[in-house]
C-alpha cells in the first residue's frame, strides 16, 4: 500500500480528508483510510490505514492497521502491521509496530516497541475476520 | 414553452391533470390533495425551486402516507437552476419527455437540514463553521465553502456521492486549496455569520441539525444520471 514517497497509493479512495487548514478535536474513529493534513486532538482509530502528513499536527494516541508518518505525533501511535516514518516526522511518544521503517531526518522522542509475534498473528486474523465480515 | 410540452406529453401519451402552481399560495395542500386523490405521478415542470417545493409536499406529511410511498417523482427541466434535473441524468425538456416515457425509477436518500428536504446539496460559507460529528468537533477558519452532498450535481467533481447509502459527502474547499472530506449520516453545523443554503433556493440560519433520509424518494431517472 506504501510507494516510495511515502504516500496513499489509493489516495482517492481515503474514507475521510482531513486537509490542512481544518482542525479536529475529539475521538477520531473509522473503518476506512484517514488522511491528515491538518490539526487532530484527542484520539484517532481505525481498522484500515492512516496517512499524517507533512504539515499535520496530531495531538492523539494513534492506531490504526498501517500508518505513514511524515508530520509532528505527539501521542503513542500503535501500527498493528506496519508503520513508516518519514523523513519530516516528529514524533514524540511511544511506538508499537508490527514492521517498521524510518527514513533519514524523522524525530522519533519515545520507546520503540515490536509487537510480539503472536501479538502480531491475533491482530492479523482480526483484521482478516473483519475484512470478510465486511465484504472487502 | 409550457403548452409546446403539453402538446409533446399528450403524443407520447402521457396524459394528466396540469396545475399550474404560479398563483396558488398552499402549494403543499395542493399537491397533497391531489395525492389523495389518485395521483400515482407528481412532473415538477420547472427549476430547483420547483422542485424543491414539491418533494416537501410528497413526503412531508403523516397523513397521507400510504399515497405518498407509492408517489413517484418526475422532473421537465425549464429555464436556470435545474442541478437536480441534470443530477437525475434529464439534460433538457425534450429528453425529460421521453425519459418520463421510458419510467427508469430509482429510490434515493434524501437530505435533511431542520425541517427543509434537499435533494443535492447544502452549502455554507466555512469561515468560522463548526461541525459537530459523533464524538468530535471539526473548525473551519479558513475562507472557502462547505458543501454538505447528497446527489452529486456537476460530474467533474472529484468526489463521489452515493445516494442510497444512507449517507451525505462533506466536502471543504478553503481558498488556499486544501480539500477535505468525510462522509456522516447525521451532525451539526453552526457558522453564526453565515447561513446554510438548501439546493439553492432556501436560506436557513444556523445552528442546524443536518440528516440524511434513506431511500425515501422514488423518482424517474435518465440513463445519464450521475448516481449507479
Amino acid at each position: 500500500m506504501f510507494n516510495k514517497e511515502n504516500k496513499l497509493e489509493k489516495f482517492k479512495d481515503a474514507e475521510t480528508i482531513i486537509g490542512a487548514s481544518i482542525k479536529v478535536k475529539g475521538n477520531f474513529q473509522g473503518q476506512g483510510d484517514i488522511i491528515i493534513e491538518g490539526t487532530l486532538e484527542g484520539s484517532l482509530k481505525t481498522d484500515a490505514n492512516i496517512f499524517i502528513g507533512d504539515r499535520a499536527k496530531v495531538v492523539a494516541s494513534v492506531e490504526s492497521k498501517d500508518i505513514i508518518v511524515n508530520g509532528e505525533v505527539r501521542g503513542n501511535l500503535k501500527a498493528k502491521n506496519y508503520l513508516a516514518i518519514g523523513g519530516t516526522a516528529k514524533i514524540f511518544g511511544d511506538v508499537q509496530y508490527g514492521e517498521i521503517s524510518i527514513e533519514k531526518g524523522a524525530t522519533i522522542n519515545g520507546q520503540l516497541l515490536m509487537l510480539a509475534e503472536e501479538n502480531r498473528r491475533a491482530e492479523k486474523i482480526k483484521v482478516e475476520e473483519r475484512e470478510e465480515g465486511s465484504g472487502k | 414553452m409550457i403548452n409546446r410540452m403539453e402538446i409533446r406529453l399528450t403524443d407520447l401519451g402521457l396524459n394528466g391533470k396540469i396545475i399550474r402552481l404560479g398563483g396558488i399560495k398552499n402549494i403543499k395542500g395542493t399537491i397533497q390533495n391531489e395525492i389523495k386523490l389518485g395521483a400515482k405521478t407528481i412532473i415538477a415542470v420547472g427549476n430547483n425551486q420547483t422542485v424543491n417545493k414539491i418533494i416537501g409536499a410528497i413526503i412531508d406529511t403523516e397523513i397521507y402516507s400510504d399515497f405518498q410511498k407509492k408517489t413517484l417523482l418526475g422532473i421537465i427541466p425549464i429555464g436556470d437552476d435545474n442541478s437536480i434535473a441534470s443530477s437525475l441524468g434529464i439534460k433538457n425538456s425534450e429528453e425529460a419527455c421521453n425519459i418520463l416515457l421510458a419510467r427508469r425509477i430509482e429510490k434515493i436518500d434524501l437530505g435533511l437540514a431542520d425541517k427543509y428536504y434537499f435533494l443535492n446539496q447544502a452549502t455554507i460559507q466555512s469561515a468560522g463553521a463548526t461541525l459537530e460529528i459523533d464524538n468530535y468537533t471539526l473548525q473551519v477558519s479558513e475562507r472557502g465553502e462547505i458543501k454538505i452532498i447528497n446527489l452529486l450535481s456537476d460530474n467533474k467533481e472529484t468526489i463521489k456521492s452515493n445516494p442510497h447509502d444512507g449517507k451525505l459527502e462533506i466536502l471543504i474547499r478553503t481558498r488556499k486549496n486544501d480539500e477535505t472530506y468525510l462522509t456522516s449520516s447525521r451532525f451539526k453545523i453552526s457558522n453564526p455569520s453565515e447561513k446554510l443554503i438548501i439546493d439553492g433556493v432556501a436560506e436557513i440560519e444556523t445552528p442546524v441539525e443536518i440528516g440524511v433520509m434513506k431511500d425515501k424518494v422514488a423518482v424517474i431517472v435518465g440513463k445519464e444520471r450521475m448516481f449507479e
